[in-house]
């Protein structure tokens, strides 16, 4: 059988490209130079902390691919941190047991959200984001590598 | 008859305790590191995640090492470790078209949308020992890493966030059972079975989630079984995916917001489905495996139990209760291992049973004048309570 009309789309039409947001950087980007960054920024912000970081759990909801039915598949170790920054509350949500991860990201969403524009949060994004966009190609073609073309022996 | 505790002996379980670690430590090889385990024990991890229900490599890590190496127990480990944490968060739902995909192929169709991938697998390698690894050295592992890295050829396509699903392409072709839309309310019902005690016949996403944290032999075996003949499955893999999913909440403000990402396998199990009357439309039917980590045998089987599940038949594999409760891994690691623990008072009380049985049949016989030979059981049995009473 073959799968003639599926088969029609261009590859491209199978793929979506996806922006990366403040989270996904946060969450994907190396620990240490979050972690510089935050601590620059703390020289001029006020920081109370509400809630330590700790750990807790997410349950993860899954479903099945045809008939839509939804499960929940297992949990997952989170880290949650909650803070203000000048006032203005931060929530810092992580996979894993990462409390320096979790202040950080609670610290530069109370940041982002309160309005507050800095060109240092600004360009660790920028230089985060295309830092991950090339470890994720470089992962790609790895994984491109292997790609393969099965033919029927009769083909041959 | 109930349990009846035993004590002492505190001072030798102590020892015991300590004996066990030190057979882990005795060779005085250097200890190896959590991170050490998470990287180069990655089918463990996941095993013991997906066993244990909870996603948490480093925690993982540290289990498999503490136990040894054993999964089952690593996963008992887990468990409990989880029972100790509070849940504050239900994710979205898990959007694994966008997964990032290492390593995705399809058994039944050659070319599927985006290729076939084959990933990081030992699927199309002779299973030989490597006795190179018996010397490996950080040099050796530097020179692999910077060769494969050489030959890499850098793709000209960025990462795609979503590869089209084969299952997609079946429901288009109007090939795949449609969805029954009027399926009881209570069949389609989501339920936790870490909150609520299950009742069979159980909601399909209790069973999907039963399945999901289920020990990985206990699922090859049944969902074989049902391949070998104990059933009626003809399994083909629509396809078989294995990658990194993005995880989301919401905050506290309601904001979604993306947690980090976790690596899940796939697997759509397409089987025929047979029809009752002869003039029925004919259709494949789909079984749905997931669980956490690279674990393809799991989610295979997963696909395969879900499926036969569904099907009325006589089979151990078609029996819901059959098949959930026996590859829970933890229950029936430790009901198995329960049977280590001291069972005097429960055993004393069968041998007395048995023993007052045989003294009212001898009593019987004796007065029925009977003169039958003594039997093996009857003439051991006697010797054993002549030489040692207290045992009796």
């Amino acid at each position: 059988m073959r799968a003639s009309s599926f088969l029609n789309k261009e590859v491209g039409d199978c793929f979506q490209k996806m922006e990366y947001d403040t989270d996904y950087i946060l969450c994907e980007c190396p620990l240490e130079p979050l972690k510089a960054l935050v601590e620059d920024l703390e020289k001029v912000h006020e920081v109370k902390i509400a809630k330590e970081p700790s750990v807790c759990l997410t349950m993860v909801r899954a479903e099945d691919s045809l008939e839509k039915q939804e499960f929940f598949l297992g949990e997952a170790l989170t880290t949650e941190c909650e803070l203000s920054v000048d006032g203005m509350s931060g929530y810092g949500l992580c996979l894993g047991e990462d409390p320096t991860r979790g202040y950080c990201i609670a610290f530069i969403d109370a940041l982002v959200i309160g309005g507050v524009s800095d060109e240092r949060i600004d360009r660790f994004l920028r230089e985060q984001a295309e830092a991950i966009r090339e470890r994720e190609t470089l992962d790609f073609s790895r994984t491109l590598s292997t790609r393969v073309d099965f033919k029927l022996m009769e083909e041959d | 008859m109930g349990y009846v505790a035993i004590k002492g002996g505190e001072d030798a379980i102590d020892n015991a305790s300590r004996l066990v670690e030190y057979e882990r430590l005795k060779s005085e090889s250097p200890p190896l590191t959590i991170e050490q385990v998470k990287t180069q024990f990655r089918a463990g991890i996941d095993r013991i995640m997906g066993e244990g229900s909870l996603y948490a490599p480093e925690h993982a890590a540290l289990a498999l090492k503490q136990v040894e190496g054993c999964t089952l127990e690593g996963a008992f480990m887990l468990r409990a470790y989880r029972a100790t944490l509070k849940r504050s968060y239900y994710s979205t739902i898990l959007d694994t078209r966008s997964m990032r995909v290492e390593r995705r192929i399809s058994s039944a169709f050659r070319e599927i949308p985006g290729g076939q991938i084959l990933g990081p697998t030992r699927d199309y390698t002779v299973r030989l020992l490597n006795t190179d690894l018996a010397s490996e050295t950080f040099g050796s592992v530097k020179s692999f890493l910077e060769d494969i890295d050489s030959e890499l050829q850098l793709s000209d396509e960025e990462a795609p966030r979503s590869f089209c699903k084969v299952v997609d392409m079946l429901k288009e072709q109007g090939i795949l059972r449609p969805v029954d839309e009027d399926e009881e309310e209570e069949k389609r019902r989501v339920v936790d079975v870490t909150r609520e005690a299950i009742k069979f016949p159980a909601p399909r996403s209790a069973a999907l989630q039963m399945l999901a944290r289920a020990e990985t032999g206990g699922i090859a075996a049944l969902a074989y079984s049902s391949m070998r003949g104990f059933g009626s499955a003809h399994p083909t893999i629509g396809e078989l995916r294995v990658g990194h999913v993005g995880v989301s909440v919401r905050d506290r403000r309601g904001r979604s917001r993306y947690i980090g990402r976790i690596r899940v396998t796939e697997c759509e199990i397409v089987s025929k489905l047979k029809q009752k009357g002869k003039s029925s439309v004919p259709y494949m039917s789909l079984g749905y495996g997931l669980c956490f980590g690279h674990n393809e045998t799991k989610a295979i089987g997963m696909g395969i139990l879900d499926r036969s599940m569904r099907v009325a038949d006589e089979h151990p594999a078609n029996s819901q209760e059959f098949v959930l409760y026996h590859t829970e891994g933890i229950e029936s690691y430790g009901f198995t291992n329960h049977l280590k623990l001291p069972h005097y008072v429960t055993f004393q009380s069968g041998l007395d049973n048995l023993r007052n049985a045989m003294k009212r049949r001898d009593e019987e016989d004796r007065n029925a004048g009977a003169k039958k030979p003594k039997t093996m059981l009857n003439t051991q049995s006697q010797e054993l309570a002549d030489a040692s009473p207290e045992l009796l």
